[in-house]
């Protein structure tokens, strides 16, 4: 049977290495996916995420469970985005490795898809890169947080410490800049 | 676009929470009418709802995990093995005869079979035997006679202890040299089927940028084409329509000029 997060997180508090790693496993990805998605960069994102779970652990006999171990950990995160972005003086640069991007392209590739139908889908994403990293960094976290992790507004606000109707207006301001400038870029509806 | 939506309250927020399926039920019957009401707020949750499918292509890239590769045993046991390993069988046979004699002598024992059938005994449970201490100091002389096997026995222990005292080390020395060169190899190994790998990586990604240019040029051309054609059309059509304009012009005079 699959132990919840808080019975893995009272195993490793009492000592066992193995809970935590489990742990690890179970939150490695989306943690990495919020700090690539926030931040823009993957060898920065690896170090945020290595660095969530580092901070974890060392706190992790204060944690009582106040809120779900997953929100403490996105907070954590969250925070060491937001240090990076200040200390880098500089909105999230997504980069796009030019020597294997198009191998990527060519794995990524669907069985049925024409070449042109894959180079328009990388386009797009392209796109989505370029303009969420333009977003500010309220409204694309709050965009993240809701689109690709599909927290809750009200789990949203209380992660980045703001009102309910405040979290909706990013995201209806966020979403709107999106809109328009994808709209612009020719990749409206 | 929402100055022609006359909502009242918080259009934003519920907006959002529509788009996410997550109205408040104190809100959505009124919402819910208003939007079947309000083609700003229906088109506008469309677009949303098309940024959202557009949002849904962006994956972040897979996160680079730690190599795990399985752990190389521990040297010290590997060489013992590999060194037991690389001994001949004839010297394994050999050494099992030797240590099987060696046992046999330490254990002074004693094989006979005589009218009261075969009997094994040690030395040191033989009963004692009766008489001169002469005698006795002629029974060693009697067994090397009834066994003539020990003095080969003891030649080739002799022997093998010579060339065993001499094999560890060498055996040693050969299998840390064959470690070496497996390792190197194995190296080298690598290291060429990433090179071949990046290589292949590159062509291939060349090969796709090419096919992508060459696609993307053609659609370009394809479209001036098409562009320019229907110029051609237009102008042709254009010509066509002045010309029958006049015809039915100079029609129109005639019939007035005959009436």
């Amino acid at each position: 049977m699959t132990s919840t997060d808080e019975e893995l997180v009272a195993r490793s508090i009492r000592g066992d290495p193995e809970s935590f790693n489990e742990l690890i496993l179970r939150w490695e990805r989306p943690i990495y996916a919020l700090a690539y998605r926030t931040i823009g960069r993957e060898e920065d994102a690896r170090d945020v995420c290595q660095e969530t779970f580092l901070r974890a652990f060392r706190a992790l006999p204060g944690f009582r469970g106040q809120a779900k171990f997953s929100s403490w950990l996105y907070r954590i995160a969250l925070n060491l985005c937001r240090d990076w972005i200040r200390r880098e003086r500089r909105t999230p640069i997504v980069e796009t490795p030019a020597d294997v991007d198009m191998i990527e392209l060519a794995e990524a590739a669907e069985p049925s898809e024409s070449i042109e139908d894959l180079i328009a889908r990388k386009d797009l994403v392209r796109a989505v890169e370029r303009v969420m990293a333009r977003l500010p960094e309220e409204q694309r976290t709050a965009i993240v947080l809701k689109e690709y992790h599909g927290l809750t507004f009200q789990e949203i606000a209380d992660l980045v410490g703001c009102p309910l109707s405040t979290v909706k207006t990013r995201l209806y301001q966020g979403l709107t800049v999106v809109r328009r400038e994808m709209a612009k870029g020719g990749l409206g509806s | 676009m929402n100055t022609t939506c006359t909502y009242r309250g918080n259009r934003e927020d519920l907006l959002v929470a529509s788009l996410y399926g997550d109205v408040d039920p104190s809100d959505r019957a009124a919402f819910e009418e208003h939007i079947a009401a309000c083609a700003a707020c229906r088109r506008e949750l469309d677009e949303l709802g098309v940024v959202r499918a557009r949002l849904g292509h962006w994956t972040p890239p897979e996160p680079a995990r730690a190599f795990a590769s399985a752990p190389a045993p521990p040297v010290g046991r590997r060489g013992v093995w590999a060194a037991l390993g690389a001994i001949p069988a004839w010297a394994q046979v050999a050494a099992a005869l030797l240590c099987a004699g060696v046992a046999a002598g330490v254990a002074n024992l004693d094989v006979k079979y005589d009218r009261n059938g075969l009997s094994v005994r040690t030395g040191w449970s033989a009963p004692a035997r009766g008489g001169a201490p002469a005698a006795a100091s002629q029974v060693p002389v009697a067994a090397q006679h009834e066994t003539p096997w020990r003095a080969d026995l003891a030649a080739l222990e002799r022997q093998l202890r010579t060339e065993m005292r001499a094999f560890p080390a060498q055996a040693t020395a050969d299998a840390a040299r064959r470690d070496l060169a497996d390792g190197e190899t194995l190296r080298r190994v690598r290291a060429l089927i990433d090179q071949s790998e990046r290589k292949q990586q590159k062509e291939l990604a060349l090969r796709i940028a090419e096919v992508a240019t060459d696609v993307r040029a053609q659609r370009v051309a394809d479209l001036r084409n098409i562009d320019r054609n229907l110029n051609v059309i237009q102008s042709n059509t254009g010509v066509d329509m002045l010309r029958l304009y006049r015809m039915t012009n100079d029609l129109a005079v005639r019939v007035s000029q005959t009436k």
